[in-house]
């Protein structure tokens, strides 16, 4: 678990290198996709939730974490966001899904392809909701 | 045009060009829209009207002087690099804080920001190699998993940098990326580098995912702008389909060869 979260904060700081984010916000880059991981399992593992619930409620902290941290900042919050979103995104079942299509197990790909479709639509909810939450709410200094 | 006219014309480029930085950077329409009309405000011109969609910038203003200004430029779909539209954020809140008296210092500035280097080549390359070691990790690989995602990730990356983004389109770029990405990871499993291609490819699939473009497009949608949001989501999904697509054609062929059996 350690490990994992460690990995995600790496991963999530490799990533906002590609991205171009400035070297400065390195360090909540990676706090928030390894808070986003924790949060993810935590509701995988320990609620019991389903993966697009689990995914819908990590995307909900890594996104408010980043409205807070742009606020903070005072830069754009998709600085924060871009790379901390991406531990949650559905590697895994889109290569299921190809594989699936590929090898003529029809039912299954159809059953990960929309795995991760539902997943994308939990990722999509969670950066509107906490979107539409006003400028002020994140104020608190 | 007497000298006033002048000096607003001017105001006007600061904007698009501050306009420009911003939408080809990665930064959504609002924002553009924001910073255009607050430099504008802050130079003492309040009739600027913007339109902004995913690949042009509309401005136009008419003042006392009868004569109109209008100005249309078109901006192509780029990369993100987010420090700039960071650079530019901070410029735009420095000018309302009046830290530049007159447009031509902000334009100075902006020309830094627009010619801002990039980062250099090898570093997004290893990044691409750690993001897609790391990030094999949460698919649930093990250590060679890692290695060999770590492999895969640079293999990618360093197509990416010296190929795909110089000579190809984004349709065929992305689909040899995907190619790339399981003949790499194949080609680890064989050398004994890692055991589990699902994970490894998990792993390595990641630095091609259109992150920004995606996140953008949702967000302009959110907020109205449907039809930049709706290209943003387009370019997104084409993207991502292409890759899945690539990664397909490749599994179908290695799949024929081996004999229907998947490693």
């Amino acid at each position: 678990m350690i490990l994992e979260l460690i990995s995600a904060a790496i991963g999530t700081i490799a990533f906002s290198l590609l991205f171009g984010v400035p070297k400065k916000y390195y360090i909540y880059c990676g706090g928030i996709g390894a808070a986003g991981w924790l949060v993810y399992k935590l509701m995988l593992d320990v609620a019991g939730l389903s993966v697009p619930a689990a995914v819908f409620f990590a995307t909900v902290v890594i996104m408010l974490l980043s409205r807070f941290a742009a606020v903070f900042e005072k830069c754009p919050a998709i600085v924060f966001m871009i790379a901390g979103i991406f531990p949650v995104v559905p590697g895994a079942q889109i290569y299921w899904a190809t594989y699936y299509l590929v090898t003529d197990q029809l039912y299954e790909a159809f059953h990960s392809g929309f795995l991760a479709i539902k997943i994308m639509i939990s990722i999509v909810l969670g950066i509107v909701v906490v979107f539409e939450i006003p400028y002020k709410f994140f104020k608190i200094k | 045009m007497n000298e006033l006219d002048d000096n607003k014309n001017q105001i006007y480029d600061v904007a698009m060009e501050a306009g420009r930085i911003l939408l080809q950077n990665g930064a959504e329409i609002s924002r553009v829209e924001e910073t255009m009309e607050r430099l504008c405000r802050y130079y003492g011109v309040e009739s600027m009207d913007s339109f902004v969609l995913s690949n042009g910038i509309f401005i136009t203003g008419g003042y006392e002087s009868k004569k109109s200004y209008a100005r249309v430029g078109h901006i192509p779909v780029g990369g993100a690099s987010l420090d700039k539209v960071v650079a530019v954020n901070q410029l735009s809140r420095e000018v309302e804080e009046g830290k530049y008296e007159t447009p031509e210092m902000v334009k100075k500035e902006l020309d830094v920001i627009a010619n801002m280097p990039t980062g250099k080549k090898w570093q997004k390359i290893l990044a691409s190699g750690l993001g897609s070691g790391f990030f094999c990790v949460l698919a649930g690989g093990n250590f060679q998993d890692c290695l060999a995602a770590f492999i895969a990730g640079i293999i990618l990356y360093t197509y990416v940098v010296f190929i795909s983004e110089k000579y190809l389109s984004k349709i065929l770029g992305n689909l040899f990326g995907g190619v790339i990405i399981v003949v790499s990871c194949v080609l680890c499993i064989r050398f004994n580098i890692g055991m589990h291609l699902e994970n490894i490819i998990s792993g390595a699939i990641m630095p091609m995912v259109p992150g920004v473009a995606f996140a953008n497009g949702i967000r302009d949608i959110a907020n109205g702008d449907y039809i930049a949001g709706a290209v943003r989501l387009l370019d997104a999904i084409l993207r991502f389909m292409c890759i899945a697509i690539g990664v397909g054609v490749a599994f179908a062929i290695y799949h024929n060869f081996a004999g229907g059996v998947m490693l």
